[in-house]
């Protein structure tokens, strides 16, 4: 017996390789700070140096913050972003951390303390980021020191987003995570066969900037997306609702950005869009015999805003006006021409009417509507042709009034050389009734991505 | 103890008066025992005159020499052979009453020693085990195959620059080499070293009496009940090798009366770490044996031999690791709960029964026939980090998550990743330090952190991101087997053999363990899907979308594949006194087909779903050779021999894994070989010479890598399946080995291999990947291979050594072994057009043929010498031997290198420029580390 015993043994000598438990100790409680600065003094500390570089060296002081990054759709790639407190926070920080991924660890409202001491503050891509000093600049915190500089605190919040208005837009909210109520992404990218992915177009570079308008106010803003995100593939929502998202700049700081952290933080549920009304009546084969209005702004006064002829221009906000100007060789004019920009206009918004004298349509069989637009570095910039039937003619009711949106006609894109002129195509307006009136209306703002020149030529109603 | 002196012989002459012949007969007996010994070979030394002692010991024969004084030579496999001077004269008839033979302990011991130590470098960790050859080899009398299976085989030196998948393993006929590699599994048979030791080894392509062979030559492993000295046999091993303890017991009856044998082995080999940290050993083995001898006629033999075999693997190294953490370092394994877990784990269990026939028809002429069934599964673990979760919004699908690779040597933790950049910063610098710091110190998997990542997923809803992830294969395999042997004359014997074999294949990925978490979203998480693909890219079976899976189920990818051969050989081999020689013959059909139990997203329909397009191969073969004995002690001996083999499962289907694809330009791979040998054979000396040439072309290959170059997709980046036909390789070169008896109790010994094996062509190379749609080449669809050594282990190796047997039954013996000329593994990416190209697909607008070269250059590794001792002694203690064997390897603890390859990830010109230019390469050779001072010890009582 004593034999198969000892042989048992021999067999069943253990080799530790099966059956692991789940180890019991996932979140190793670590004591709480003593020392606690503010984002808001961290930031602070910033604004008072003049290099714009602020390295901290007072041992054992520590920031506390909340995660609203989260890295887990790849949409933000090793930078935890933190803001101070979980509802109505006042500052936010990034902190650049040489780790991948890092919602493994640091999960969306989890609070974070940071040790200071040894990192340096300074202003990347726009927004106040904490690092490693890099000559003038700063790097990402080294892997193997995340424990030493990152300690997790037990808490996981309930992060609120802010909710504000696209107008409201302030560096002081920048890295805050935020929620914009009403919004839709704008139709020419979300509609149609022009409907645009995230960021897997043959044109994003590192980014897809996605136009995104508020339908309360009049603001514009860009929801930001990485090539690299799981999502880029998918389709812009087609609907309107909230967007909510960490609130940055771009890479050139030239605009805010919305990054949202998953395709979720979208909730376009309600399939209504604010869209305004459009003309559908699509495009006609032939004009009319009878010139009902034209101008090739030959008559007007070169560097001088358009005026006479019937035309209302009109600026509802910045400074850009309708101008008529000559130009020569590869950008050249067709003569004298009107164009529009808010290059060096300093604007936080230029917004600029150019609209026609009332045509009447209820005499007519036939109404068609032709023009010929140019760009130079659209970029960001905008311009729509619009129609109304209710305005009254009288430049203070301009933004009261129902404007909708002449969806046939052509207007040039910012991928379309510079140097020609396109047409229109033969715009129906026959579907319409009652007066008309036709609105070239200009978006852009002082920056250099949204101050774009657009230039318009040979506008021509016929009617029969 | 009773002490034995040379030989003792109880001769008793009897006067027999005859007319014109002599008649010599004897018993022969165990010297221990007295038990007589049957099939002891007996020879006068004038070769013409032999005979076999009879079941009772006994023979007898009868010669017509003249008178004068002669040899008797009385040999057996196992036992010290017997040289009685014997006097012919006056018409005396001689009998002697009793001789005794010694068992050759040393020889046994020997004989053990390889076993187990080619078992203990078969089931190596690294895939380069699977390769080794020393496993075919057998304890012979040849001088250069000692040496190659005992000491160049823990350097992967492959004789004649051959592997396992050009040599054929048999037990009781029936043929091992897998299907899948044309390879043996060696661990189906690990552990039952005790029963394996009747071995009929046929080197090279000589004649074999099972099969028509290989290249390597052929071992049949007789693992009958009745072939089993009576006894038993208890051992203990312990080695810092693979397995640190090993404990094994057999007992064989013999043949009784009533005409019945029995035999039986169980093992256990067991460590928690081998030489390389964190390589477990975890392994039983069952062998169990019944035969019946039915009547003069028939015996029917029953075999079944079960090694389950647990085996925790380590990897290649860069000069950097090792650098940083020595020849022992595996970054496969990390601390859990305080033990130590390692990720990848291969497991194989694959029982195999055979029910043998022996038939003897009529006399000289028998008929074996056998059926063997397979079954089992083989399951090699790894981490599977990109777990995600669905996200519908607006109706479309997304899959977030997913983690980066945790391997501790992933190359972005290495120091070098950090100091890439052609100037790096102060910061770079210090990140350098740093992470050379935390590597050095930790450098193991964090397990605590994936399951720690694992469950605030599922805490939050979501999946496991990580997981372990099982690759197992399922084998059902059927053979029949019958081979014929009749000896027509004395001069003439035939054999012929059938052999049919299914195989019922089947392939998936099973989910081993969710690490802390609940479920594992079974999609693709690198596919690249967008809204027109609908997310059904990322679908391992679009039947099943976005399926969760939990631990024990099968995912990722799931298919059989049905194989079947039918293969036939004949052979006839004519003896004469002058000169023996053979021909052989064999004619063989393979098929192919696979099956597709899930349909891939990439490749919808029956493109992977449903039965593929089958794959049928002919084969056929042709052999000859021939021995001249120029005199006794002098023989030439040639081989010829031109066949066709049919490629593996392997290298049939381009990514079986996902599609039903075959490898295009798929041909059976044909071989011509020659070998010339020299032998000289004396009491004194031994020496053989061979020279050899084998030229393979119509050869294939299918490899998987993640290169950054393959220019013209995705910026280069991709996933491929690396597709090589019409390989053209040639292996020449010289063997040497020869023995000098200097004294009856000393022996010198030497062997001396110098090869070459190198690509004669430019073979045709193409990629797939699902990246791409069909067959992705560049340039001119071939690589650049002419002239490139064909890696796997030293081209050249020297032995010197010596072995001393005392009388007093201890011997030892050491050599000194130096290799040189081992070459990496070439990439063929690198050697393609690739290599020429911008990441755009277009030529280069920079390049310089010299750097060029210089790039492309194939790294020799250095050379090196190893020393080996070996040593044992026995005892006999009633009727217990007692013994022991030892050896120690690499004496001096030489470090070095037994291999390494090139990686693909950066192949072009560019990046290969970048690479040289960086004090450490990010993507440099890895090598495999040959293993420093080592031993082995076992001891055994055998009664």
């Amino acid at each position: 017996m004593k034999k198969y015993i000892a042989l048992l043994l021999i067999f069943s000598s253990c080799v530790h390789d099966d059956n692991f438990k789940v180890p019991e100790v996932i979140f190793e409680k670590q004591p709480k700070p003593v020392n606690i600065a503010s984002i808001t003094a961290v930031k602070g500390n910033l604004a008072q140096v003049e290099d714009g570089i602020f390295t901290f060296s007072d041992p054992d002081i520590f920031i506390e913050g909340y995660v609203i990054s989260n890295d887990e759709a790849g949409n933000f790639f090793e930078e935890l972003v933190l803001q101070d407190k979980p509802t109505n926070p006042t500052a936010g920080i990034v902190l650049q951390v040489d780790v991948n991924p890092l919602f493994t660890k640091y999960e969306f409202g989890r609070k974070v303390y940071i040790k200071l001491e040894g990192l340096t503050a300074t202003i990347v891509n726009g927004t106040v980021q904490l690092g490693v000093r890099d000559n003038g600049t700063i790097a990402p915190l080294q892997a193997s020191l995340i424990d030493e500089y990152i300690t997790r605190s037990e808490e996981v919040a309930e992060i609120i987003p802010l909710e504000i208005e696209i107008t409201e837009f302030s560096d002081d909210l920048e890295n805050l995570f935020i929620q914009l109520k009403n919004v839709q992404f704008n139709r020419k990218i979300a509609l149609g066969e022009n409907r645009k992915t995230f960021a897997s177009e043959a044109t994003d570079a590192f980014d897809g900037e996605r136009l995104l308008e508020s339908c309360n106010s009049r603001g514009r803003t860009i929801v930001s997306t990485s090539t690299y995100s799981n999502f880029r593939a998918m389709l812009l929502p087609q609907g309107s609702g909230s967007v909510q998202g960490v609130l940055s700049r771009d890479f050139y700081d030239e605009f805010f950005v919305v990054n949202i952290n998953s395709p979720a933080d979208i909730d376009f549920s309600n399939e209504q869009r604010c869209d305004t009304e459009r003309l559908t009546c699509g495009l006609a084969t032939t004009a009319g015999d009878t010139i009902l209005f034209q101008d090739d702004f030959e008559d007007q006064k070169k560097n001088k805003p358009v005026s006479g002829n019937g035309w209302t221009n009109f600026i509802e906000s910045g400074s850009s006006e309708w101008e008529a100007y000559t130009a020569e060789s590869a950008n050249a004019s067709q003569g004298i021409s009107a164009k529009i920009d808010s290059y060096s206009s300093d604007d936080t918004n230029s917004i600029a009417w150019l609209i026609t004298p009332p045509i009447q349509l209820d005499t007519l069989s036939k109404a068609t509507l032709h023009f010929e637009t140019s760009n130079s570095f659209a970029d960001s910039s905008d311009l729509e042709v619009l129609f109304s039937t209710d305005w009254d003619g009288n430049p203070e009711t301009i933004t009261t009034a129902t404007w909708g949106i002449v969806s046939s006609a052509y207007i040039t894109q910012d991928d379309d050389y510079f140097g020609d002129w396109f047409g229109s195509g033969l715009v129906d307006l026959s579907c319409e009734t009652g007066e008309i009136y036709i609105a070239f209306k200009y978006y852009g703002n002082g920056r250099d991505a949204n101050d774009g020149t657009y230039e318009l030529d040979n506008v021509k109603i016929t009617g029969q | 103890m009773k002490k034995f002196s040379t030989v003792y012989i109880l001769l008793a002459f009897s006067l027999y008066c005859h007319s014109q012949n002599y008649t010599v007969s004897g018993n022969i007996v165990d010297a221990i025992t007295f038990k007589p010994i049957p099939e002891v070979e007996v020879t006068i030394n004038s070769g013409n005159y032999n005979t076999y002692s009879t079941a009772d010991g006994s023979f007898k024969f009868e010669t017509d020499l003249k008178s004068g004084p002669y040899t008797l030579i009385i040999q057996k496999e196992g036992y010290l052979t017997q040289r009685l001077p014997i006097l012919l004269e006056q018409k005396e008839n001689l009998y002697f009453q009793t001789i005794p033979l010694e068992i050759d302990v040393t020889n046994q011991q020997m004989e053990i020693g390889l076993i187990t130590l080619s078992d203990d470098q078969l089931n190596g960790d690294d895939d380069q085990a699977d390769y080794n050859i020393s496993g075919l080899l057998t304890a012979t009398k040849d001088a250069f195959l000692n040496a190659a299976a005992y000491d160049f085989s823990a350097t992967f030196f492959r004789p004649r620059g051959l592997d396992s998948e050009d040599g054929k393993i048999l037990i009781n006929n029936i043929e091992m080499n897998k299907l899948y590699s044309g390879r043996p599994q060696w661990a189906n048979w690990g552990g039952l070293n005790d029963a394996q030791r009747n071995r009929v080894f046929t080197r090279g392509i000589s004649a074999s009496e099972s099969t028509f062979g290989d290249l390597a030559g052929s071992t049949n492993i007789i693992m009958r009940a009745s072939q089993y000295r009576k006894g038993g046999r208890v051992s203990y091993a312990s080695s810092n090798r693979t397995y640190t303890g090993r404990f094994m017991a057999s007992y064989n009856t013999g043949l009784d009366k009533n005409g019945w044998a029995f035999s039986t082995l169980i093992s256990r080999r067991s460590g928690n770490e081998g030489y390389i940290d964190g390589t477990l050993y975890d392994a039983n083995s069952v062998f169990i044996s019944a035969e019946k001898k039915i009547n003069e006629a028939h015996s029917l033999n029953l075999t079944t031999f079960y090694s389950a075999n647990r085996r925790g693997r380590s990897t290649a190294l860069t000069d950097e690791v090792y650098d940083l953490k020595g020849r022992k370092y595996n970054p496969n394994w990390g601390y859990l709960n305080g033990e130590l877990r390692n990720s990848r784990i291969r497991e194989i269990k694959e029982p195999v029964i055979m029910l043998n026939h022996y038939w003897s028809l009529i006399d000289n002429t028998t008929l074996n026939t056998s059926i063997a069934y397979q079954f089992g599964t083989t399951a090699n673990t790894r981490i599977e980090s990109g777990g995600t979760r669905l996200i519908t919004t607006d109706e479309q699908e997304s899959y977030v998550g997913g983690a980066r690779n945790p391997a501790p040597n992933y190359y972005q933790n290495l120091p070098s990743y950090f100091l890439r950049d052609v100037n790096p910063t102060a910061v770079d610098y210090q990140n350098a330090y740093l992470a050379e710091e935390e590597f050095r110190e930790n450098g193991q998997l964090n397990w605590n952190a994936m399951y720690a990542a694992n469950t605030l997923a599922t805490q939050q809803g979501g999946n496991s991101i990580y997981a372990l992830q099982a690759d197992v294969t399922h084998d059902k395999k059927f053979t029949f087997n019958s081979v014929f042997r009749s000896k027509m004359t004395e001069n003439i014997v035939l054999n012929a053999g059938f052999n049919y074999l299914n195989l019922n294949n089947e392939n998936y990925a099973r989910l081993e363990d969710l690490l802390g978490g609940n479920n594992f979203l079974d999609i693709d998480s690198f596919a690249e899907d967008n809204y027109l693909t609908e997310g059904n890219l990322a679908q391992s079976d679009l039947q099943n979308r976005n399926r969760l899976v939990q631990e024990g189920d099968k995912y990722k990818y799931h298919y059989k594949i049905k194989a079947e051969d039918v293969n036939a050989f004949g052979q006839a081999q004519f003896k004469y006194s002058k000169i023996d020689f053979y021909v052989a013959a064999k004619i063989g059909y393979r098929f192919y087909q696979r099956t597709g139990l899930y349909e891939n997203g990439y490749y919808p329909g029956n493109r992977s779903f449903g039965k593929s397009e089958p794959k049928k191969i002919g084969t056929f073969g042709l052999k000859t050779g021939a021995t001249y004995k120029i005199s006794g002690r002098q023989l030439v001996d040639i081989n010829i021999a031109n066949f066709t083999k049919a490629p593996g499962i392997r290298n049939t289907f381009s990514n079986s894994r996902q599609n039903n694809d075959l490898a295009s330009g798929l041909s059976p791979e044909r071989t011509y070989a020659i070998d010339a040998s020299y032998i000289y054979r004396s009491p004194f000396a031994k020496l053989r010479l061979t020279g050899y040439y084998i030229n393979k072309q119509d050869g294939n290959d299918l490899s998987f890598l993640y290169t950054q170059s393959a220019q013209g997709v995705d910026d280069g980046y991709a996933f491929v399946q690396e597709v090589v036909g019409d390989i053209d390789q040639i292996n020449r070169g010289l063997e040497l080995g020869g023995e000098m008896q200097i004294l009856p109790t000393f022996k010198l010994k030497t062997a001396i291999a110098l090869g070459e094996k190198f690509y004669n062509n430019n073979p045709q190379i193409y990629y797939t990947s699902d990246d791409i749609d069909g067959q992705l080449t560049f340039g001119n669809g071939k690589t650049n291979l002419k002239n490139y050594h064909v890696a796997g282990g030293p081209e050249q190796a020297y032995q010197i050594g010596f072995e001393y047997r005392d009388p007093d039954y201890w011997w030892v013996g050491a050599t000194f072994n130096a290799f040189a000329k081992a070459y990496v593994d070439v990439s063929n990416l690198r050697r393609s057009d690739a290599f020429l190209l911008d990441s755009d697909g277009l030529p280069l607008n920079q390049y310089d043929d010299d750097t060029a070269k210089s790039l492309l250059q194939q790294e020799k590794l250095d050379s090196y010498n190893l020393i080996n001792i070996v040593g044992g002694k026995s005892w006999r203690i009633g009727d217990y031997f007692v013994g022991f064997f030892a050896t120690i390897n690499n004496v001096l603890n030489t470090v070095y290198k037994t291999g390494g390859f090139e990686d693909s990830r950066i192949s072009d010109y560019r990046g290969l420029l970048e690479e040289k230019e960086r004090d450490t390469p990010l993507f440099g050779n890895r090598y495999f580390m040959g293993y420093g001072t080592t031993y082995y010890l076992n001891a055994y009582v055998r009664f």
